[in-house]
């Protein structure tokens, strides 16, 4: 090979070996940035409450202690519809509104994320799913999720999944070893009646005013953990 | 001495040994293929009761929603009627349980959704079918250095024209610009019976970057699978052989836009990633320790060994082939050529290959994607490692010219398209492989590498000759071929932005000199829907490529009938610097 093509391979190849080693250096100092479970609150086949750690400070006001009855009665009020990408929004269909929960899936969920509420300190959310059969019950399963948090006086739920259909195992039991990650989490519309509590709160998120929406509520029977 | 002059006297003088070992071996396979045949048998009447539901979920506005059997209407009307005493409690129920009925019997006995595809099922989940299409449409803009115009490749990836499959070595001008339909597939996957009684197809209709003809439509997979007892799944058909960690993980979810050279180069048969056969293995969802155990025809997709023929004159015994005059050296004997191109007889076509392989999964499991695509909460690590045994690959003899004995072209085309071409010429060989691989994962970061050896074992002892009275013969002999891969990827934007780099080191014949492939690759993926179906690459690679090394029918001295001048007159290095931006959709 003639030297100058040889310098240049060499050069090359030097350039790249440095480009790589800064990328292993990069990713072997990387840090989390996604919310990671720290606690199992509980786990069935019909639901499962967690405790996930925030990766930016959030300063919520946990442990809260609210009765199952009081979370249930929340629950209740929430309705939700699927926020459409833009152009879709501006042409697409508006469509009603449709409860979050089921009264038998609050009646399920409620005394556990009363739990999770109670164990989670300032840095922890409360991440919650319900499970049911899925379409194709071999493969997948029929997912509502989302985690809620109480950062006084206000009580936040973030909806991931809106009866979503994610995949039961890692890899495609019909694509042999093509790997099936759960599916992102959705965007949602969320809305509360009666809406006089469900405000803005200084930050721009909208939060649910419990406190005054629970001394206006009845309870709500529940099931217990 | 030639490779078919060897492969006489090779079945002659061990005609007994032969004999006792076919006895042996006989009944054995037999016995096994009939194991898997009632497995699958016995699997495929087995069933599962599903459960009868009161109503169903639809999918409404892309999400999906429970329904009732009962109009809600009805439903409050009959629970005020019995409120109010109009009906007694026994005719409520009475009358909720014939509604339920109704709208049972009066449903349709399927459902139809997309979800990752187009879905149909039987209500009972006895059948179901999933459709789906993917493909990778892709431009590389491409950058060769003056050696690629001059030797050009001959030696790993040489081209066989004709119906000789005489060599020819790939050249080509320096710059390249083109849009490549790289991948075009369309599956259908799903279940018969029951959940654990799987079916796969998967055709496809691509062109490959430098084909020399249009795609046309193939089956690459068809296959069966019973996963009725989970610690003996079972495999039937034509599928990838469970080997190594590249090879098992799908196109679809890759790091780079492409595999490195050398993980094609070592695939278990040596020819091909595809193969016919059985594979028993356990669920890895399951266990944390993982087996695969297989045994392949060992000839590559859609062909097996019976259609793999070489030539015999006339005369049993005496290698054909020849234009003009016996091929050197020739059996004692055997008159001078009696006819050409006989392509008439087949040999070895009682052997079978056999793999193994074994991964366990030290921490979670991270599965055979590539990249923390799930963003692992804890860390995924997992180590394997294969083996694969392949006996008698014909890899052609240089027996008066190289394509004059027509001997199992589809095999040498297959070794020549996975880069393993310094293997041709170089009579029957088998294959003795090995691979270990370990990957880890965490939170968007992942490291995986691999490390491969293939012992090449030919059955003639010999240098191959090169003239008339062996005056002349190879330079040296075949060495083995070793190789290595590790990349590494982070995701600076977890499910959706990746960076990612590889490094791939190959050594196609550890006998020879500057013959080294050296391999850089970078990659920024874009992750559109934070999955591996809608995706979007950009692959830079930096392939080096050493001409050294003798290569028959190649390199000098030449086997009559190759031509005067060599291939590789002209050494170098051959240089590719290449940008792939490659947009993938898999619905």
């Amino acid at each position: 090979m003639p030297k100058p093509e040889l310098r240049r391979v060499q050069l090359y190849r030097n350039f790249l070996l440095v480009v790589m080693s800064c990328l292993i250096v990069i990713n072997t100092g990387g840090c989390a940035r996604l919310p990671y479970t720290t606690t199992l609150v509980h786990e069935d086949l019909l639901v499962e409450v967690k405790l996930q750690q925030e990766v930016t400070s959030a300063g919520y006001t946990h442990p809260a202690r609210l009765t199952a009855e009081e979370v249930a009665s929340i629950l209740k009020g929430f309705s939700l519809r699927p926020q459409k990408n833009v152009p879709v929004r501006w042409f697409g269909e508006e469509a009603p509104p449709k409860p979050v929960f089921r009264e038998d899936e609050i009646l399920t969920l409620s005394s556990w994320l009363a739990a999770g509420l109670l164990a989670a300190n300032a840095e922890e959310r409360v991440h919650f799913a319900l499970f049911a059969p899925g379409m194709n019950p071999s493969n997948e399963r029929d997912v509502t999720a989302g985690w809620v948090a109480i950062r006084e006086p206000y009580f936040y739920i973030t909806v991931e999944y809106f009866h979503a259909q994610v995949p039961l195992r890692k890899s495609d039991q019909y694509d042999y070893n093509y790997p099936t990650p759960p599916p992102l989490g959705g965007s949602y519309l969320l809305y509360f009646e009666p809406g006089r509590f469900w405000l803005s709160d200084p930050n721009g998120e909208r939060g649910l005013e419990y406190r005054k929406f629970l001394t206006t509520a009845p309870l709500r029977r529940t099931g217990s953990p | 001495m030639g490779g078919a002059r060897g492969c006489m006297h090779r079945i002659t003088d061990r005609q007994g040994n032969r004999c006792c070992r076919k006895l042996i071996m006989v009944p054995v396979r037999i016995m096994l293929a009939c194991a898997g045949i009632l497995f699958l048998v016995w699997s495929a009447g087995s069933s599962i009761a599903s459960a009868a539901e009161s109503g169903r979920l639809v999918e409404k506005g892309g999400a999906y929603v429970f329904v009732e059997s009962m109009d809600p209407a009805t439903r409050l009307l009959l629970e005020r009627a019995a409120k109010q005493g109009i009906i007694t409690q026994e005719e409520y129920a009475q009358v909720v349980k014939e509604s339920e009925a109704r709208a049972q019997l009066l449903s349709p006995s399927f459902k139809a959704w997309y979800d990752r595809g187009f879905n149909l099922s039987m209500n009972d989940n006895d059948f179901f079918l999933k459709i789906r299409f993917r493909s990778q449409m892709r431009f590389t803009q491409r950058f060769r250095n003056e050696a690629w115009r001059n030797p050009g490749d001959a030696k790993n990836f040489p081209e066989l024209l004709g119906v000789f499959g005489d060599y020819r070595a790939n050249r080509s001008e320096g710059n390249a610009s083109s849009f490549n339909l790289r991948r075009v597939r369309l599956y259908f996957m799903g279940h018969l019976f029951s959940p654990d009684f799987r079916y796969y197809i998967q055709t496809r209709a691509e062109t490959a970057e430098n084909a020399q003809a249009p795609g046309s439509l193939a089956l690459l997979d068809w296959n069966i699978t019973s996963t009725h007892v989970p610690w003996l799944n079972a495999q039937v058909g034509q599928y990838k052989v469970f080997y190594n960690r590249t090879q098992i993980n799908s196109t679809a979810s890759m790091q780079f836009a492409e595999r490195a050279l050398v993980q094609d180069a070592f695939t278990a048969s040596g020819l091909d990633r595809r193969d016919i056969g059985i594979t028993i293995m356990n669920d890895e969802e399951v266990y944390p320790f993982n087996y695969y155990f297989g045994i392949f025809n060992g000839s590559g997709p859609s062909f097996n060994r019976i259609g793999g023929f070489t030539s015999e004159q006339p005369t049993e015994g005496c290698p054909g082939g020849a234009t003009s005059g016996n091929p050197y050296p020739s059996p004692a004997g055997c008159p001078s050529s009696q006819r050409n191109l006989n392509a008439n007889v087949r040999f070895d076509i009682d052997r079978l290959m056999y793999t193994a392989r074994l991964n366990w999964n030290i921490a979670g499991r991270p599965g055979y994607g590539e990249g923390d695509m799930a963003y692992s909460e804890t860390p995924q690590v997992a180590v394997g490692g294969g083996y694969s045994y392949n006996p008698a690959v014909n890899t052609s003899a240089n027996s008066s010219y190289i394509g004059t004995d027509l001997a199992n072209l589809n095999f040498r085309r297959q070794l020549a398209a996975f880069g393993n071409g310094r293997v041709l010429g170089w009579g029957v060989v088998d294959f003795s492989s090995w691979a270990t691989d370990a990957v880890v994962k965490y939170r968007g970061f992942s490291l995986q590498g691999e490390v491969y050896f293939k012992n090449i074992i030919r059955h003639d002892k010999g240098l191959p000759c090169m003239k008339d009275g062996c005056s002349a013969t190879a330079p040296g002999f075949l060495g083995n071929q070793t190789g290595w891969y590790v990349q590494s990827g982070y995701y600076l934007i977890p499910r959706k932005l990746e960076v990612a780099g590889r490094y791939a080191y190959w050594d196609p014949d550890t006998r020879a000199a500057d013959d080294l492939v050296k391999e850089i690759d970078l990659s920024l993926n874009w992750f559109l829907n934070g999955n591996y179906d809608h995706s979007i690459m950009v692959t830079y690679s930096n392939v080096q490529m050493g001409t050294g090394g003798y290569a028959i029918g190649r390199s000098a001295p030449l086997p009559p009938g190759s031509g005067s001048v060599p291939l590789d007159a002209r050494g170098g290095t051959l240089i590719e610097n290449l940008i792939r931006v490659q947009y993938q959709i898999f619905f």
